[in-house]
């Protein structure tokens, strides 16, 4: 009984951190195919969207199997209930860069590689979802730490393309809808941030069994 | 074992108490009974003659004895009894003893009981008269004699449990004691009884046997372990459920990966899917070998299953994964294909216009007027080309005979002079002044590359010039270094490309390469230089405003 609940646990933290591989490779080449204006990427953005979505209702399953058969109590208990809301998060990443990938259609015709503080935005968020994803396969708390005040970079980003953004539409009101399309990716790197911040948060409460 | 000593010692104990016992009741038993058959005999002859001589009278001497005498008329009716009130007793001529002693004079016969507690003896004799006279003992049974014994045989019973649990106790002590005080790692014949030595011996081998096969293979381990440890590359051995069993430091760095990921899954050091669907195919059974990126660097992954038996039913017990680094060798090749693809595209190119134009001029329609012009245009192109082949040979002659070139002290500043003497009239046919300031400097190098240096610098500083503008070399000598600048007021290049200015046939502005000439390896040329004489290259550039070439010889 015991060591078919190991093995379940097991299985639980594998299918995880290969959900957690998918989202940064989905959000790596989603900021790659953004900047490069790479229209093809759509589709298989959204092929990528699904396997992730899978993905989670896998996890899912492990983990409403091993509450039904091995009622897991104390560090088991926290490792899966951080499990489920995690990979709600994951799911959410995943929906967002198809979301990114689905405006690369408006913004491909400019030259993306111009906007420093989006290209900042965007390597940031990967960043976080990388390390977030790297502070649960090490269990780092450290890490995870890292990730969570990392997150105030990216809002600050924001802030500045917010602002910056409501210049150039005075400047060039023809080019409005571009720079509405340009805010919108920008909301989305920053949810996705908020995302890797929750993963993170969810690391450090399954390690320490505390949630600040 | 205690136990079962004291199991065995109890059994004994007991099968010699209860066979001495029932030996030596049944031979008492029946010696006793014989000797009071015989005092019976005895006894009742005793009596009959008595009874012949006295009659009623000598009976009546034994009323209330504990002998038993009774007199039996010859009819069988019961005459005297000392014991019992003759008028209750039935006929007795059918008992057995009473029977045989009318017969035969004399008889005798046992009976037990109905609780078989007793048994009673009786021995009848006949009279002259006919009469039968009997006397009759009462015996304690076989059994009741045993029950009897109880008491006794219970504390024999007690003492005999005492008895073998304190041999049981000593025995196995005795016995096991030695066998305790054998230090396995280092047996010790003397310590043991004789009959454990062969054992003992045996151990004392094995123990030396195992030693010296564990020495073999920790030598074994630690050879594999250096040689593993020493290798450049990254070296991972997983099991069938791609669980690290062993690896390098070499892998540890190149994954990126934390230390203790034995026995952890590979997920743990690479989660890409790629590496993942590599490693699963490796445990399907399947060599595999592919490029991909880790980090800022390139490496060659190669994933071989290890299977378990050979033969029919082969299955894959494992997989060994091998990196190596082959950034370098991916940089060099992508260099490589630039390069011979830039070198034909700027060898076709004169090629074509002079081929172009001999043609038309073949072709007869060219009027003779016109001829000497396009002749001026294949000799233009001929020269470019001359110019290009040049340059390659000696970039080549750099690359390969660079660092063994013939070096003496040059005077940079008065080489300096030369070429700007030299680029004078060119400076003044595209408007640009150009200027040299310092002082004479000597460093240790090769003369004909140096020139080559600074005459490819500021031919670039007079071709990438605005109109009117200026191009100022000065050479410093300061304590540690000799210092060359080239400083003009241009153009400028791009921050984003002044990594690659450097490369081989790099243009910053491609569409306009062909009316500046040039043939994109000047810079190239002075890296090398500056290389072969290990010196360092600064750019400064500022688009539209100049840039600034210096090469810092060391003193």
């Amino acid at each position: 009984m015991r060591k078919g609940f190991e093995k379940q646990l097991e299985e639980l933290n594998v299918s995880l951190i290969q959900m957690g591989a998918l989202c940064e490779e989905h959000i790596a080449k989603t900021t790659e195919a953004l900047f490069a204006g790479d229209e093809n990427f759509v589709e298989a953005s959204h092929v990528m969207e699904e396997t992730i979505d899978k993905c989670e209702r896998d996890i899912e399953n492990i983990c409403m199997g091993i509450f039904l058969k091995q009622q897991p109590v104390a560090s088991d208990l926290r490792q899966v209930s951080a499990a489920l809301r995690m990979i709600s998060d994951m799911e959410r990443i995943g929906d967002q860069c198809a979301d990114i990938s689905d405006m690369i259609r408006y913004t491909s015709s400019h030259n993306m590689r111009e906007y420093e503080s989006l290209k900042a935005m965007s390597e940031n968020s990967k960043e976080m979802v990388n390390n977030a994803v790297e502070s649960y396969v090490r269990r780092d708390i450290k890490l995870a730490g890292k990730v969570m005040s990392q997150d105030d970079v990216v809002d600050r980003l924001f802030d500045d393309i917010k602002r910056k953004l409501i210049g150039y539409i005075a400047d060039d009101p023809n080019q409005g809808e571009f720079w509405i399309d340009v805010i919108m990716i920008a909301k989305y790197f920053e949810r996705i941030a908020d995302h890797a911040t929750n993963i993170a948060e969810w690391v450090e409460y399954s390690i320490i069994g505390e949630r600040k | 074992m205690t136990k079962r000593i004291f199991k065995n010692t109890i059994l004994i104990i007991f099968a010699v108490i209860v066979l001495c016992g029932v030996f030596i009741i049944g031979v008492l038993y029946k010696y006793f009974n014989k000797e009071l058959m015989d005092e019976m005999h005895q006894e009742i002859r005793f009596i009959a003659k008595g009874v012949e001589l006295q009659g009623m009278d000598y009976l009546e001497a034994f009323d209330g004895m504990d002998t038993r005498i009774t007199w039996v008329a010859s009819d069988g009716e019961v005459v005297y009894d000392n014991q019992v009130d003759i008028t209750t007793m039935d006929n007795h001529s059918d008992r057995k003893e009473i029977k045989d002693a009318l017969i035969s004079s004399s008889g005798k016969s046992t009976r037990y009981s109905s609780t078989l507690s007793e048994k009673r003896v009786y021995q009848a004799q006949r009279l002259s008269d006919g009469s039968v006279i009997r006397i009759s003992y009462v015996q304690k049974t076989i059994f009741m004699l045993i029950f009897g014994m109880i008491q006794p045989i219970l504390i024999l019973i007690i003492l005999a449990l005492g008895l073998a649990g304190f041999l049981a106790y000593r025995l196995s002590k005795q016995i096991i004691e030695p066998l305790e005080q054998i230090d396995l790692d280092n047996p010790d014949e003397s310590v043991v009884y004789e009959e454990m030595a062969p054992f003992v011996r045996k151990i004392i081998n094995q123990n030396s046997q195992i030693a010296q096969t564990m020495d073999i293979l920790k030598a074994q381990q630690d050879e594999f372990k250096l040689i593993t440890e020493n290798m450049q590359e990254g070296f991972i051995v997983v099991d069938r459920d791609s669980k690290i069993l062993s690896h390098n430091t070499s892998a540890l760095r190149i994954f990126n990966a934390e230390q203790n990921v034995e026995n952890k899954k590979v997920l743990m050091i690479n989660r890409t899917h790629e590496f993942q669907e590599m490693v699963n195919q490796a445990l399907s059974g399947v060599h595999i070998e592919r490029i991909i990126p880790i980090g800022e660097r390139i490496y060659n992954i190669y994933i071989n299953p290890v299977f378990a038996d050979s033969g029919e039913n082969k299955s894959v017990a494992g997989a060994v994964i091998i990196a190596t680094d082959v950034t370098e060798r991916e940089q060099r090749e992508e260099l490589r294909r630039e390069f011979s693809a830039n070198v034909s595209h700027e060898l076709k190119t004169p090629l074509t216009s002079i081929s172009g134009i001999a043609e038309i001029i073949k072709s007869g329609i060219v009027e003779a007027k016109d001829v000497p012009e396009f002749a001026e245009k294949i000799y233009d192109e001929a020269k470019r080309l001359i110019t290009l082949v040049e340059d390659i040979i000696k970039l080549s002659q750099l690359d390969e005979s660079g660092l063994n070139m013939a070096k003496e002290d040059v005077n940079l500043y008065g080489l300096c002079g030369e070429v700007v003497k030299q680029l004078t009239p060119v400076a003044e046919l595209n408007n640009v002044s150009i200027e040299l300031e310092g002082s004479t400097a000597f460093i240790y190098g090769v003369k004909p590359v140096i020139r080559e240096m600074i005459f490819n610098l500021c031919d670039n500083g007079i071709k990438y010039n605005k109109d009117g503008g200026s191009v100022l070399v000065s050479v410093e000598d300061t304590a540690e270094e000799t210092l060359l600048s080239v400083k003009d007021t241009g153009i400028g290049i791009p921050i984003d490309q002044q990594d690659r200015i450097f490369e081989r046939f790099y243009r910053v502005d491609k569409s306009h390469s062909k009316e500046i000439g040039g043939t994109g390896l000047g810079l190239s040329i002075v890296k090398h230089g500056a290389l072969i004489h290990g010196a360092r290259i600064k750019v400064e550039s500022v688009p539209n405003q100049g840039t600034s070439v210096t090469i810092a010889f060391k003193n």
